[in-house]
């Protein structure tokens, strides 16, 4: 049988001009080619490996013999001593400048030179040290599914999928749904409208590590200003609080955390439905008053219908986002919260690769964080799209 | 019937909506800025007035020293100068890339175009935490870790600025292209010199949002580079967290500073601003 050939295809012009569109599209698939689409086939790859690196040390180019305490208590300090920065720069040719502690364990400190790559390790043996130039290998040991089973065996994990599942519960909907109530507010005020929007733009673009620093002296447990409000609130009608620990108290951990990102995104997603509110043609509005219906009615089946569009871009924005939450608790709890409290699945992944190095299991966690994405995705374009109303 | 415009009801009902209206608009003014207002305040104050309770609302004596010690307790002179060249530098990229790219997926006719679309549409499904691991294993073997190429190249390309620039390139009319051709103009100075001045508000858009989310980055910096001489102002905020827990009057100055340029950004380039993030949202 033969095919049929697409008729452009004899043309000269279809085939210069697809040269030319890949070579506009050249810089954007190379960059996203190599720090995109190759990581995430090896996200994959590497779940099912045990992965390490392991610093080879060749031979030995300097001993110390004098001063070796002084040495040891410097490099513990991540400090590369003066004398040692000297002879490698003489030896090598390299800046002294470059010279930094890559890594400290017990008896060996691994240096690096960022210049030039290279890479020296300093050993303890006994009452001397060497230097020896040295060569870090990244090793790579198949083991199937072991670290799919480290990671589900693994309470933490659990924690974090908890904690994430609840955030994201949370958070989404509460934000969603005050945005839309500010949205409509916004919509009937006509007067400082623009200051208005101004306003509720701020908490969106300011950096999130600021906001976070900010929260976290808010709810800060005596002089923080959240419990002092409420203290006072409560004090209006003669009620005595209870203080609040929003901090170290694992039961307010997500509370705190999904009050100030509520606090972050509700003005922003607000202004998204705002701007889709006012492309609703007026003669809707028209009709539903000539035929008597309550504003509450025209809210309710007018602009909310004719919103969709915007309430489903923001849900599909704001859950894909949520699961990725983690620097925020980074900084609002200075690490994970009380217990764990805040571990969330991003938290998770970081910890276990670039604080204990067991990117094995890291990777097994990462490629269960795109399945949830890529589930809710599928599951977001095929079943909730379908009730989306266009307005044409 | 109360409804009826002109009745002395209506009017009441209209005024007593209007106010309730404002009344809850001010409250979410109050909200918003009550955490502005208190970062502010508390950067201007002493640190025993910082412990008071209850608060001070207007700092006394206003301490603008605070400013100088936060500044000097830390190397943000370099913090500063680290993100405004990662930001700049990823910008410029970003946008050197998205044009031609964005043009070619809007408005040229090649084989395999819906396959490339697709695979790049694809793209926006899979989170960037997901790739750190094998990121930094990647970065290590080839030498970028700790340098400044591992905090701009992988940023230079984004599917999001490529694809907000292809629906303005959309809106672009083919006569345009025709008549040039005619005239013997190549596609790349037709796309420079004709279709890039005509989108020129996307361009500004897809800047200033790669800006702020340049300046603000912050998992990456960490992961990917532990020298002090190469963090952002947010990783410095962090790490002046970690060493001076409770000096609030300090932190919030610090932290003041790092939201002044972003905030001064958003003050002179506000309409593109605002109007990126409506059409971001819209179909």
């Amino acid at each position: 049988m033969i095919r049929r050939i697409p008729a452009e295809w004899k043309s000269k012009r279809f085939w210069k001009e697809t040269v030319e569109a890949y070579l506009y599209l050249l810089p954007t698939l190379a960059v996203l080619g190599l720090f995109t689409f190759y990581p995430f086939v090896n996200a994959f790859l590497y779940s099912a490996y045990d992965i390490g690196t392991r610093t080879v040390p060749g031979e030995a180019i300097l001993v110390v013999t004098a001063d070796v305490e002084d040495w040891v208590s410097l490099l513990r300090r991540g400090r590369v001593p003066d004398p040692l920065s000297t002879f490698l720069a003489g030896k090598y040719g390299l800046d002294p400048q470059d010279l930094w502690v890559r890594l400290r364990q017990a008896d060996r400190w691994v240096l690096r030179d960022e210049g030039a790559h290279r890479e020296f390790v300093v050993l303890r043996e006994g009452s001397h040290l060497t230097v020896r130039p040295a060569v870090t290998r990244w090793d790579l040991r198949p083991v199937g599914w072991a670290n799919f089973q480290t990671v589900f065996a693994d309470r933490d994990f659990h924690k974090s999928l908890i904690n994430t599942t609840i955030y994201v519960a949370v958070s989404v909907p509460v934000t969603l749904f005050l945005a839309l109530l500010l949205a409509t507010v916004l919509n009937q005020a006509v007067r400082g409208r623009a200051l208005f929007r101004t306003a509720n733009f701020l908490p969106y673009i300011t950096p999130w590590v600021a906001v976070a620093m900010v929260f976290r002296w808010i709810y800060n447990r005596d002089i923080g200003l959240l419990n002092y409000l409420l203290s006072s609130f409560a004090g209006l009608f003669g009620v005595q609080m209870s203080v609040l620990d929003w901090l170290n108290d694992p039961r307010l951990a997500m509370p705190a955390l999904i009050l100030m990102q509520v606090w972050r995104f509700t003005g922003y997603q607000a202004l998204i439905l705002l701007a889709g509110m006012q492309g609703i043609d007026r003669e809707y509005y028209e009709a539903a008053r000539v035929d008597g219906a309550s504003s509450f009615q025209t809210w309710r089946k007018i602009t909310v219908p004719l919103l969709t569009p915007q309430i489903f871009f923001l849900l599909i924005i704001s859950l894909i986002g949520s699961f990725r939450i983690f620097e925020e608790v980074m900084i609002l709890f200075m690490g994970s919260g009380p217990q764990n409290s805040a571990l969330t699945m991003v938290y998770y992944i970081f910890r276990k690769a670039f604080e204990s190095g067991q990117y094995g299991p890291a990777s097994a966690a990462s490629v269960i964080l795109f399945a949830i994405i890529f589930v809710l995705s599928l599951f977001q374009l095929t079943v909730v799209q379908r009730r989306v109303h266009y307005e044409r | 019937m109360s409804g009826v415009k002109g009745t002395t009801v209506y009017r009441v009902r209209r005024a007593l909506w209007a106010s309730t209206m404002y009344t809850l608009l001010l409250f979410t003014v109050v909200i918003t800025a009550l955490p502005f207002f208190w970062m502010i305040t508390t950067s201007l104050k002493e640190r025993a007035a910082v412990m008071r309770i209850p608060p001070q609302w207007i700092p006394s004596p206003v301490v603008w020293g605070n400013y100088v010690e936060a500044w000097n307790s830390a190397p943000f002179g370099r913090y500063f100068f680290n993100s405004f060249f990662i930001a700049v530098a990823t910008t410029v990229g970003d946008v050197a890339t998205s044009i031609p790219a964005g043009y070619a997926l809007a408005k040229m006719v090649f084989l395999g175009r819906g396959l490339i679309l697709a695979l790049l549409l694809g793209t926006l499904m899979i989170p960037g935490q997901m790739l750190l691991v094998p990121t930094f294993i990647l970065v290590n073997r080839i030498g970028w870790y700790n340098t400044y190429q591992v905090l701009i190249i992988p940023w230079t390309a984004g599917v999001f600025g490529m694809f907000l620039l292809r629906q303005f390139f959309k809106t672009v009319p083919d006569e345009l292209w025709d008549s040039a051709r005619i005239d013997g103009c190549s596609r790349l100075r037709y796309m420079f010199q004709i279709a890039v001045p005509l989108v020129r508000p996307g361009i500004a858009t897809v800047a200033l949002l790669k800006f702020v989310a340049s300046w603000n980055a912050f998992l990456w910096v960490i992961v990917m580079t532990d020298r002090v001489d190469l963090r952002t102002v947010p990783v410095g905020l962090r790490f002046l967290q970690m060493e001076m827990g409770d000096f609030h009057h300090l932190l919030m100055a610090a932290a003041t500073m790092a939201m002044v340029p972003i905030l001064l950004l958003f003050l002179f380039a506000q309409k593109q601003f605002i109007q990126g993030i409506a059409r971001t949202g819209l179909k």
